[in-house]
């Protein structure tokens, strides 16, 4: 009984260092000028890239098999890196996990699959795209955040000055903190939700087909709201000042429309869904 | 000139020729893939015109210039062949319900800023691409299927979903045809499949 057991721990024990022994790690720098591309493409694993203190890109990725390579390139300021699955290879196998610093201003382009897609304190453009990535931008200033999903979470914290555009299917996306010229969110059956004060003068648009939309605002919010969903609800907890004119039919519980706050120069804020419920909340103060 | 201001200009011209346009261009790669992924529907619907089908070295064209840009790569293992149009199109393929969705979008996209209220029940021009669309919604669960099952579920699940919403504001828009918000929410629901389909095109390959 002892022997069998030992040689089960032998056995494990085996298997594990054999595991440890394909990961590896490899380390990569590249030196950059100002507004730098960095583009990383990863099938399987996640990317997660900060700001650096100098103008280096810094790449630090743990491959979790050696049925996985790291192309990389470097073209004048642009840089491109690749995980390069070889045959046989599969979501554990090709799995390549990177934490990547790069200057502040330069412009990223992320891709994964299925794995966590996270940037922050940059304020360069920002493009995360993947299937089933879980998507985390957080401290961006002055910059396109360009997101594409299809199931995965959005989470977007404190973007400022920002044209925000979020094309997802199904996944959840919120906004907290987040404003700009343009932010545009469009899903076909995610909730949204936004937690902010729409800014000074931008344009924001959410829209999803069948999820529902929650925005929490100041009171002191000044905005054009309008707000519909076809087949759903509506409710508000802000008294809107009605607008003399609206192009579409403003059926009680099915839209509200009107402006609130008294600033000259307000934002425009569009809520729409067919099937879903929308929600405009007031943030109480202690908040 | 910022993206939406960029994004209205194609309608006039459509290239990203002007100066303002290269302007924006050189510093949004966002709007630059934009630009040349119009430029290469625009080609590829140009040539579609002459023939009732394709030629396969419009797609193979297309498919090498992708493979240029490193939105594909090349197969390397050999996989056992699926179905002759896997065969046919290869990695390409998802190239015509994607353009097709997306010359539909950009289309009601153009037209919305001026559109007067006549105009705006000339919304018929879905049909077509409708079916076209719906011909090779099979195609891409096969795929799926085929390269990456754990996602299968996913996909079919959204593409049920995008298909619902498409249906949902078509009729929308049968209902209520000068309503705004109806095209608007089939326009988002098209780009949205469209997505789908990119997302089941750009998936490296082992």
């Amino acid at each position: 009984m002892l022997s069998k057991r030992a040689a089960i721990l032998v056995a494990i024990g085996w298997v594990a260092t054999g595991s440890l022994i394909a990961q590896s790690k490899k380390e990569y720098h590249f030196v950059v000028g100002a507004r730098a591309g960095v583009s990383i493409t990863n099938p399987y694993g996640s990317i997660s890239v900060k700001p650096s203190s100098n103008n280096t890109v810094v790449v630090n990725a743990v491959l979790h098999s050696n049925k996985v390579e790291v192309d990389n390139s470097q073209n004048g300021n642009r840089v491109d890196i690749q995980s390069h699955l070889l045959a046989g290879s599969d979501a554990e196998s090709g799995r390549v996990d990177y934490e990547v610093l790069v200057p502040a201003d330069a412009s990223i382009t992320l891709h994964s699959s299925t794995a966590s897609l996270r940037a922050e304190k940059l304020h360069g453009d920002v493009t995360l795209e993947g299937p089933g990535a879980a998507v985390e931008v957080r401290d961006i200033a002055d910059a396109h955040v360009h997101v594409k999903t299809m199931s995965g979470p959005v989470n977007l914290d404190n973007i400022q000055n920002g044209h925000v555009e979020v094309d997802s299917l199904s996944g959840e996306i919120m906004l907290n903190g987040v404003n700009g010229p343009v932010v545009q969110v469009v899903s076909t059956s995610g909730r949204i939700t936004y937690v902010g004060d729409f800014g000074k003068s931008g344009e924001y648009r959410l829209t999803s087909h069948s999820g529902d939309i929650d925005a929490t605002i100041p009171e002191w919010t000044s905005a054009d709201v309008s707000a519909r969903s076809v087949r759903g609800e509506v409710h508000d907890d802000i008294p809107l000042q009605p607008k003399s004119h609206n192009y579409f039919p403003v059926d009680k519980g099915r839209a509200f429309a009107g402006t609130m706050g008294k600033m000259a120069i307000s934002s425009t804020v569009v809520l729409r869904t067919f099937s879903g419920k929308i929600h405009l909340r007031k943030r109480s103060e202690k908040q | 000139m910022n993206c939406v201001e960029l994004q209205n200009s194609l309608a006039e011209v459509e290239d990203g020729s002007t100066v303002e346009q290269r302007a924006h261009l050189m510093d949004c790669p966002a709007c630059f893939a934009l630009v040349k992924e119009l430029d290469l529907i625009i080609e590829a619907a140009g040539r579609l015109q002459a023939a009732d089908e394709p030629d396969p070295r419009v797609w193979q064209s297309i498919a090498t210039a992708m493979r240029e840009e490193g939105l594909v790569r090349p197969q390397r293992s050999a996989r056992p062949a699926t179905s002759s149009f896997s065969e046919r199109w290869g990695a390409a393929r998802w190239l015509i319900p994607a353009a097709a969705m997306l010359l539909l979008a950009l289309g009601l996209y153009v037209k919305q800023p001026s559109a007067p209220k006549e105009a705006v029940q000339q919304t018929p021009v879905v049909t077509p691409v409708s079916k076209t669309a719906g011909l090779n919604d099979q195609d891409l669960i096969e795929e799926v299927a085929d390269t990456s099952p754990a996602m299968k579920g996913q996909y079919e699940d959204n593409l049920r979903r995008v298909n619902q919403s498409i249906r949902e504001a078509q009729g929308f828009v049968d209902e209520s045809p000068d309503d705004e918000d109806a095209r608007r929410s089939l326009m988002d629901a098209y780009q949205q499949k469209s997505l789908l389909f990119q997302m089941a095109m750009e998936r490296p390959l082992p």
